[in-house]
């Protein structure tokens, strides 16, 4: 007796269940795509001296928001090309997953954007030294405990990623920020963290998804 | 080779409409009518139907509610769904197992 079909049910049955249990769509070119982003960002926030709290929360926030939007197109370019639905049952349950920490990072910041513009808190050191300190470490622990939440629905190591994250900031918030913190301290926990962390880990996905496929 | 394990294999899964319906409900808590017909490219009809059949075999439970004042079922693999595809999947795993020995 054949055993091929047996084979090949077992195959359809692996595909089928990955098809509904894991998001594994684009992650490579995305993660690439928002390093590269978070690279460029932290660079030219450097080079434009941006630095006022308001004007540093309020770039980076604008940072996320085009980050998102490339993602989404990322992914609907995969989708279209799998001849698949965008919003598929994994899609949803990682976008449940992510959403709570990176709303609460979105509403945490907008609240102190707004009162970060008042004209005396402008200038004032503790007001300085939230925005371009303690905001940014805040956004990479959230960041990373809604990678950690997402990595429950998704391959290749994005819960570590995220523990990376989170071990990452709290190590900084343990550290401390600086009395005055530069633009240098800010931009640079973004660009490293969303620029060259998220590089790093694309290239690796890359490499490993190419390694697989050859194999 | 032994053809026993064939012989075995449960019926209700062992269908081509119907294997897909159960690997994408053991891969999940529930999915809705509407996950799966998308999914699989399925239309409503033969969806139904064979979602019926798992039923009837005690394999599905489907769950009728109302989100946003529209229809929404719900369908999830019973305690007796879960461990007859896991039987089915032993099955073909069995099959493999003996052709590459024989």
């Amino acid at each position: 007796m054949d055993s091929d079909w047996a084979k090949e049910h077992l195959q359809v049955i692996r595909t089928l269940m990955e098809r509904a249990a894991v998001y594994r769509r684009a992650l490579a070119p995305m993660m690439l795509a928002i390093g590269v982003m978070g690279c460029g960002a932290a660079i030219l926030g450097l080079v434009l001296g941006i630095e006022a709290p308001r004007a540093f929360l309020g770039y980076w926030l604008l940072v996320a928001g085009v980050t998102v939007a490339v993602a989404f197109l990322l992914l609907r370019r995969q989708a279209i090309k799998d001849a698949e639905p965008i919003w598929s049952p994994p899609a949803r349950r990682v976008m449940q997953a992510v959403a709570p920490a990176l709303i609460a990072g979105f509403v945490v910041s907008l609240g102190i954007i707004l009162r970060a513009g008042d004209a005396p808190l402008q200038n004032a050191v503790g007001t300085r030294r939230m925005a371009l300190g303690w905001v940014p470490i805040g956004w990479v622990v959230l960041y990373g405990c809604a990678a950690h939440a997402a990595g429950f629905f998704m391959p290749r190591g994005i819960r570590l990623f995220g523990c990376t994250f989170i071990a990452g900031g709290c190590i900084l918030f343990l550290a401390g920020v600086p009395e005055t913190p530069s633009p240098w301290f800010g931009h640079g926990v973004m660009g490293v963290f969303f620029g060259i962390a998220h590089v790093a880990y694309g290239l690796y996905v890359s490499f490993t998804e190419k390694q697989n496929r050859a194999a | 080779m032994n053809p026993e394990p064939f012989l075995q294999l449960d019926r209700v899964i062992h269908e081509k409409g119907r294997l897909p319906i159960v690997s994408l409900l053991a891969a999940s808590p529930e999915l809705s009518f509407t996950e799966i017909r998308d999914t699989l490219k399925m239309t409503d009809g033969n969806l139904s139907v064979h979602l019926r059949t798992l039923q009837e075999a005690g394999y599905v439970a489907l769950t009728k509610s109302f989100r946003e004042r529209k229809p929404l079922t719900t369908c999830a693999l019973t305690v007796a769904g879960k461990k007859a595809f896991e039987n089915y999947i032993g099955l073909l795993e069995r099959i493999v197992a003996e052709a590459r020995k024989s």
